[in-house]
């Protein structure tokens, strides 16, 4: 067939792994995507994605800079003009937290993401991740979906595009979003724009009464007789109309919807419900203190404990077949500051951030490990750009668009490596010719899933569009 | 990068073509040069080694930057680096970077060609690959094709002619006609959006007139219902949305009026020609009518940078990028929507498939170069206009007089004020002031200078006073800077009970001059005091306004400790804007620092020299004139102020309110350059504004000096010339694929070469024809489609065609299609009974809106859908281009980010559930359940009249059964929850 009619018929495509599907009688049931058969042997299925919104420093994590120790407080000197987004070219500024070395490969990280310390050997860092802009809309896009602007799929939507669910009775692709709103570009970030509705991300709110829309009836009237009576009926009334129909496989894969959708009415609530964890699993993602309440002001407990919940959803989630979760630190850019856009203050906000994404962040990589599943399971910790090594004020930093850090662990990622250093000052890659783009991060992911990012396309408008764009190469250096 | 060097490039791009002709009989080694090795050069390496990136030091472009380089040893190939890095070893080599090598033949013709020598003829220059092709379906003049002689009962309409000479053609048989419950459904549903009444389908079902249907689709034409439905898919296409998107996603509480005129178009069936020109340079074209700044809504329809454009300013890279990609909006816009070509392939690169240049497309960017997307009136009253116009003269006069006689009074200083005035204007970007967000205390703002403004500060017990600190602000409005607000007179007093005022400073007899950035010091004050209050006594100037401002009040006691800070702040007034402006922040520990303390007191000294010259050449007869003028600028303002406004539609605008960065350009063009990779940073040579080129000797360029709104009107001239090949099949083949869920072409935003070519090219040159040439009427379009045998087939599958042609492209049925979400969500408000069908006017919100002042927050989870105001058609819903309605985008709403001319069709077990169990469906049965019992107590009724009403047929025994079952074990809300997920009810036959 022709690829374009392949595509246009992708509603009618549904009804080939309905099918499929309710051969298998088993539980739970793959679902195959665009990609029929993988371009190379995968290294990983599954992918984790923690989004720091508001960009997190890395020159205060990850990327530990002595000459700024040695050089607080003096005049800086970029060695060329530099613009910054508002006025941040104050003097160098030391991390106001310590750095200290941690696992085999005595890497050093900072006292606010301590807890990572133990997962450190399991971790590519990449220090030269050079963005393209320092307004937080078009760079939280660039990161979140390839490309600067709105209009185009999330990586998760690519991914679930590409590769199909793994349990159908749970979404492909689960987004959870900062407890307290949404980021810069809100669900955008994780639409499905113009692939098919199937691959966009279904947000997830643990902390809300009803954590997924419409899962279940809200009304006096249903009951759950009337609602297994009513999926019978429509079964069946549904059922005639296919039957008069013949020769659409729509209709019939409509009705398998509505079963799959009863299936996860109850798998989801399951995936969600942590009340059965062990003390010590609770006590290792920092929900030890369930209902504490906590003061008005940033504060690291309280990080911990959204931030911890979020992951262990993600870890029952990725258990049970979710393919692709996105975790989002920090909502959007109003004040007081709960997000890493610490233009004033970055002692005060990064602290308890850090401490808090951290402790979740941790107790992820190990659980996984502990269980296997980081094997095959590709985490990605990003942000939209980093910041810069002078002040702004006396205690903040501007924003870093020309270098920042991601790292990436598990599924086929080497470990214990930094790869692509920044320069001694944390301004640009320390080889400005030669920075890694997100384009790269995409590319090197997709390889691990067993995708050729050149390969993965769709055609919209006339253009046969990509994750990557018209860029893209595997980092070799940090495949296992 | 030199302006010889740039002129030099631009010379040769324009006259490549002749060099190439020049040059077409030289020799064999010349032609294998020209034909083997620079498609090879230019297709792989010259995107990053030209003159202008010369990456790795080396540039392709010309003989002496290759040669000089040393990367080619003419007449031996294997000694060049440039052999070297391009020859694979294991299948990777150095060179295209992060590609796959070129292949072994391109490698052989160029280490062939080395070996040969390397002739490079010195003139010859490469550039980017054009293509010139314009052999091309979609750029032949549109034909006005016969209409085949087919002898056929089935035929109806010339439309059936041209289908059913292809179907015959391709082996393959029309359907039966659909029944009549089948196409009132569908007809209904397609020029309207929403179901048939049971009325219409009883009266439809029983008309024994043989033009029963023809009388039924002028009906649905002439309903208003029919441009609802239709301005839709106009939106979609458009990117229509009520907020801005990307960072904060900003209201747009004035987009609502070019939603409105698209309906009001399509139902007063304006002429296509009108309603393109209307869109592109309607103000220009058609001056004084409303419509024609209405339709300019269709410019700013799409996505805007707030922070990209406010709060970056346009010299930064940041700024040049927002703009960029902005009028890159405007450009794809246009073009996607009228010529259905991907004219923004052309941004970074010549586009790779079709005939459109990087030149062409910076020429269509610079055609939007001075409009922006803002607010501006649409309906202004020409007597209202006209007073506008002379209270901008009387202004204008005023502000003349103002300058003459501050010339004067500058005259009278001599060349010492002058002097003076360029050191402060020196000296203050030198100092480098190091501010906190927090400014300080504000009054409020008044038009008179004296006016008596206090703030006091209540120490909370009584202290010994030993000193007071008063610290002046620091903010750039109107250039002030330093020192803004400070008073020109006022007074310090103290009190101990806040009834009995001891003066302490006495300035309200003579100016001060402004301390800028230096304390204020009231030393040897040694008295107790609990409150301590400033009064100014003559403000000091912002803008034509007056106003007092300070950024901070110390007082010190005996110990030297501030006991002021923290204290309670009460004022007169105050315009409460934080974090900048707020009454504590006159004892919050922050105030603006001058970075250089010698440089301050410098600046200080000569301000107060400037003063004293001032004080002497100001008599009081200028003053008594410069008051007079002022007071006569600050009512002919106020007079202006208070005309009425008109109402506002947001659309392309080069005159708005300035918005921090974002400023209007009062219609001067901004430079617009030919970028480099489309990198604002590489700007190339300026852009020539011109249109899309439509044959190779056609003439693109816009001649001689334009204005904007020349150039504008020029664009909309040329979309809807009559000889326009493309303009006029991309109109009837997006209203055909409205009809048939497919157009003719596949692909309705691209006619180029990477779209589909037309499945019936004949047809749609004489749709294309019909339309052009009659009054451009889509209505009279319409109802050409619907009457015709083609419409009007059944939609049951047939085996032996569906063998030949799966997908039907070539119609010989009808394609069953599934309601889109509107369509969807309005028939489920219409068969509960809950539908208000008023039109127009701002769009209704389906979430809470929370924190509107700075990133609104769109809370979807927490409206409650019985909200009345929400029971409309949903075309009329406010539209969040960041997050937009979850149940709408389930269902395959179109996403307002980008051009949607066709809708994705998906099934999901998320649909399942958006339809089972959202709040607005399960409320939704309730109501349907309601209407049901208020007509009839019998469940058999109920039962008979829901099916008529969702399926606009009457239930099957077998069904009446089931329905009638359920309903009675669970009530009569459960089977309409039930009815509303029916597959029947969200499918067309």
């Amino acid at each position: 067939m022709h690829r374009r009619e392949f595509l246009s018929q992708a509603g009618t495509n549904f009804s080939a792994f309905a099918l499929a599907a309710m051969l298998h009688d088993e539980s739970f049931a793959e679902s195959t995507g665009a990609v029929q058969v993988l371009h190379h042997p995968p290294k990983a299925k599954r992918v984790v994605q923690l989004f720091m919104g508001g960009a997190a420093s890395h020159i205060d994590l990850w990327d530990h800079k002595p000459m700024l120790e040695k050089h607080h407080g003096a005049k800086s000197d970029f060695g060329e003009q530099v613009e910054t987004f508002q006025n941040g070219l104050g003097p160098w500024m030391k991390s106001p937290f310590k750095f200290s070395p941690h696992g085999q490969s005595g890497k050093m990280i900072s006292e606010v993401v301590e807890p990572l310390g133990e997962c450190v050997d399991d971790i590519a860092f990449i220090h030269n991740m050079k963005g393209k802009t320092g307004v937080h809309s078009q760079a939280t896009y660039l990161q979140a979906t390839g490309f600067q602007r709105p209009g185009f799929p999330g990586m998760g939507s690519w991914v679930s595009y590409a590769l199909g669910s793994i349990n159908e009775n749970l979404p492909t692709f689960v987004v959870l979003p900062d407890h307290r709103g949404f980021a810069s570009n809100g669900p955008k970030n994780w639409g499905s724009a113009f692939l098919p509705a199937s691959s966009q991300g279904t947000a997830i709110f643990p902390q809300r009464e009803n954590p997924i829309d419409d899962l279940l009836p809200h009304a006096k009237y249903v009951t759950k007789a009337s609602d297994r009576d009513g999926l019978e009926l429509l079964n069946q009334i549904n059922g005639q109309y296919q039957n008069q129909r013949v020769g659409d496989s729509r209709l019939e894969a409509r009705i398998r919807s509505y079963e799959l959708a009863a299936r996860m009415q109850l798998s989801a609530p399951e995936a969600l419900d942590i009340s059965g964890e062990p003390k010590h699993i609770m006590k290792m993602y920092g929900l030890d203190r369930i209902g504490a309440t906590y003061p008005d002001t940033i504060n690291a407990s309280e990080e911990a404990e959204y931030f911890g919940r979020k992951c262990l959803i993600a870890r029952r989630l990725l258990e049970r077949g979710v393919r692709f979760v996105q975790i989002w630190s920090g909502n959007d850019n109003s004040h007081p500051r709960r997000n890493w856009d610490s233009h004033e203050d970055l002692e005060r906000d990064h602290g308890p951030l850090a401490r808090g994404m951290a402790v979740g962040t941790a107790a992820l990589l190990k659980d996984l490990k502990q269980s296997g599943l980081l094997e095959d399971t590709i985490v990605l910790w990003t942000t939209e750009f980093g910041r810069m090594p002078s002040t702004q004020g006396s205690k903040g930093r501007d924003h870093n668009p020309y270098v920042f850090t991601n790292w990436l662990c598990g599924g086929g990622i080497k470990g214990g490596i930094s790869h692509g250093p920044s320069d001694e000052w944390g301004y640009k890659p320390l080889h400005r010719s030669n920075p890694t783009e997100v384009y790269d991060v995409h590319a090197t992911m997709l390889h691990l899933l067993g995708i050729d990012h050149k390969r993965l396309t769709y055609l919209n408008d006339g253009i046969d569009r990509r994750l990557t764009d018209v860029h893209g190469h595997v980092i070799q250096e940090i495949v296992a | 990068m030199n302006n010889m060097h740039q002129s030099a490039i631009h010379c040769v791009l324009l006259f490549s073509g002749f060099v190439l002709l020049a040059h077409a009989d030289v020799c064999c080694a010349d032609d294998f040069f020209r034909e083997r090795v620079v498609p090879v050069l230019q297709r792989r390496c010259l995107s990053c080694h030209n003159d202008v990136q010369r990456k790795g030091e080396f540039s392709l472009q010309s003989a002496e930057s290759a040669f000089d380089d040393g990367y080619l040893e003419p007449g031996d190939a294997a000694a060049s680096h440039l052999v070297d890095v391009i020859t694979p070893t294991n299948g990777k080599a150095e060179m295209p970077k992060n590609s796959d090598p070129l292949k072994t033949e391109e490698i052989s013709a160029i280490r062939k060609w080395i070996d040969s020598g390397a002739k490079w003829p010195s003139d010859f220059k490469l550039q980017e690959p054009v293509i010139a092709d314009f052999d091309w379906w979609s750029y032949q003049p549109i034909k006005s094709p016969s209409v085949p002689k087919i002898n056929d009962p089935w035929v109806r309409t010339p439309i059936d002619s041209f289908v059913l000479k292809t179907l015959n053609q391709k082996g393959l048989s029309h359907a039966a006609e659909a029944d009549r419950r089948t196409l009132i459904r569908r007809v209904t549903f397609d020029l309207t959006g929403l179901p048939p009444t049971i009325e219409e389908v009883d009266a439809f079902q029983n008309d024994s007139d043989p033009h029963a249907y023809e009388k039924l689709v002028d009906r649905l034409l002439e309903s208003k219902h029919y441009g609802e439905r239709w301005a839709r898919h106009w939106l979609d296409i458009v990117k229509y949305a009520d907020t801005c998107g990307y960072d904060k996603d900003k209201l747009r509480p004035n987009a609502w009026p070019y939603r409105d005129y698209v309906i009001r178009s399509f139902n007063e069936d304006k002429p296509y020609a009108r309603f393109v020109q209307e869109q592109i340079a309607g103000d220009v074209l058609f001056p004084g009518e409303p419509d024609g700044i209405l339709g300019l809504g269709f410019i700013a329809a799409g996505p805007w940078d707030f922070i990209g454009h406010v709060e970056v300013p346009e010299s930064k890279i940041d700024g040049k990028v927002a703009r960029n990609l902005d009028r890159d909006d405007m450009v794809s816009n246009t073009i996607n929507t009228f010529c259905s070509m991907t004219i923004q392939c052309a941004r970074c690169h010549n586009h790779k498939f079709d005939p459109l240049t990087q030149e062409n497309y910076y020429g269509l960017q610079a055609i939007f170069a001075a409009v922006d997307r803002a607010e501006r009136p649409y309906d202004l009253d020409p007597k209202v206009e006209k007073r506008r116009r002379e209270l901008d003269s009387q202004l204008k006069q005023f502000n003349a007089k103002l300058s003459t006689l501050e010339k004067t009074i500058a005259d009278a200083g001599g060349p010492r004020l002058l002097e003076l005035n360029q050191q402060i204007k020196e000296l203050k970007p030198r100092l480098k002031t190091e501010k906190e967000p927090q400014f300080g205390y504000h009054s409020a703002i008044t038009s008179g200078s004296t006016t008596e403004k206090w703030v006091v500060v209540d120490l909370g017990r009584i202290v010994g006073v030993s000193s007071i600190v008063l610290r002046a602000c620091h903010d750039d409005y109107a250039g002030i800077g330093s020192g803004f607000g400070f008073p020109i007179r006022f007074k310090v007093e103290i009190s101990t009970d806040g009834q009995d005022w001891k003066i302490v400073r006495d300035q309200t007899m003579e100016d001060v001059p402004n301390p800028g950035l230096t304390a204020v010091e009231l030393d040897n004050i040694n008295l107790n005091a609990r409150h301590v209050r400033v009064t100014a006594t003559k403000l000091s100037e912002r803008s034509s306004d007056y106003i007092f401002a300070l950024a901070e009040l110390q007082v010190f006691d005996t110990n030297r400790d501030n006991v002021a800070h923290g204290a309670k702040v009460a004022a007169l007034d105050s315009i409460e804007a934080p974090v900048r402006w707020t009454k504590k922040n006159l004892t919050d520990g922050l105030w603006a620092k001058a970075g250089d303390p010698t440089l301050a007191q410098q600046l200080v000294q000569v301000v107060k020299e400037r003063a004293e010259i001032l004080a002497k050449i100001e008599t009081p007869e200028r003053l008594k004139e410069k008051d007079s003028i002022q007071k006569s600028i600050t009512k002919a303002q106020g007079d202006l102020k208070s005309l009425p406004q008109g109402r506002m539609v947001y659309a392309a605008a080069t005159q708005f309110k300035t918005q921090g960065n974002f400023k209007p350009t009062q219609g001067t063009l901004r430079p617009i350059q030919v970028l480099h990779r489309g990198n604002v940073q590489q700007p190339d040579h300026p852009a020539t504004a011109g249109m899309l080129p439509l044959s190779r000797s056609g003439d693109w360029r816009i001649e001689g000096e334009t204005t904007e709104s020349q150039r504008r009107a020029e664009l909309a001239t040329w979309l809807t010339d009559r000889d326009h090949p493309l303009v006029w099949r991309s109109i009837v083949n997006r209203i055909w694929q409205y009809h048939f869920g497919q157009g003719i072409v596949a692909t309705p935003n691209d006619f180029g070469r990477m779209g589909a070519k037309p499945t019936h090219p004949e047809l749609l040159d004489w749709l294309a024809v019909q339309f052009r040439d009659g009054d451009q009427s889509m209505k009279q379009l319409h109802r050409l489609i619907v009457t015709s045998g083609v419409y009007r087939q059944s939609s049951q599958d047939n085996e032996a065609n569906s063998g030949i042609d799966g997908s039907n492209q070539y119609l010989w049925r009808m394609k069953r299609r599934r309601l889109e979400a509107e369509e969807i969500r309005d028939s489920i408000l219409t068969v509960s009974g809950a539908m208000n069908y008023q039109m127009g006017g701002p769009g209704y919100y389906l979430f809470e809106l929370e924190r509107v002042e700075h990133s609104p927050h769109y809370e979807y989870h927490k409206f409650d859908p019985s909200d009345e105001a929400s029971h409309r058609r949903s075309i009329y819903r406010f539209i969040v281009r960041s997050q937009p309605d979850p149940w709408m985008t389930t269902l395959d709403c179109a996403d307002s980010s980008q051009s949607t001319p066709k809708r994705n069709e998906t099934l999901t077990s998320l649909q399942a559930l958006s339809m089972l169990n959202s709040k607005f469906n399960l409320l939704m049965a309730e109501r349907f359940a309601t209407q049901l019992e208020l007509e009839s107590d019998n469940l058999e009724a109920q039962v008979e009249k829901a099916m008529l009403l969702t399926t606009q047929r009457k239930p099957t025994e077998l069904e009446r059964k089931q329905f009638v079952a359920y309903a009675q074990k669970h009530g009569l809300p459960n089977l309409c929850r039930v009815m509303f997920n029916l597959s029947e009810f969200v499918y067309l036959d």
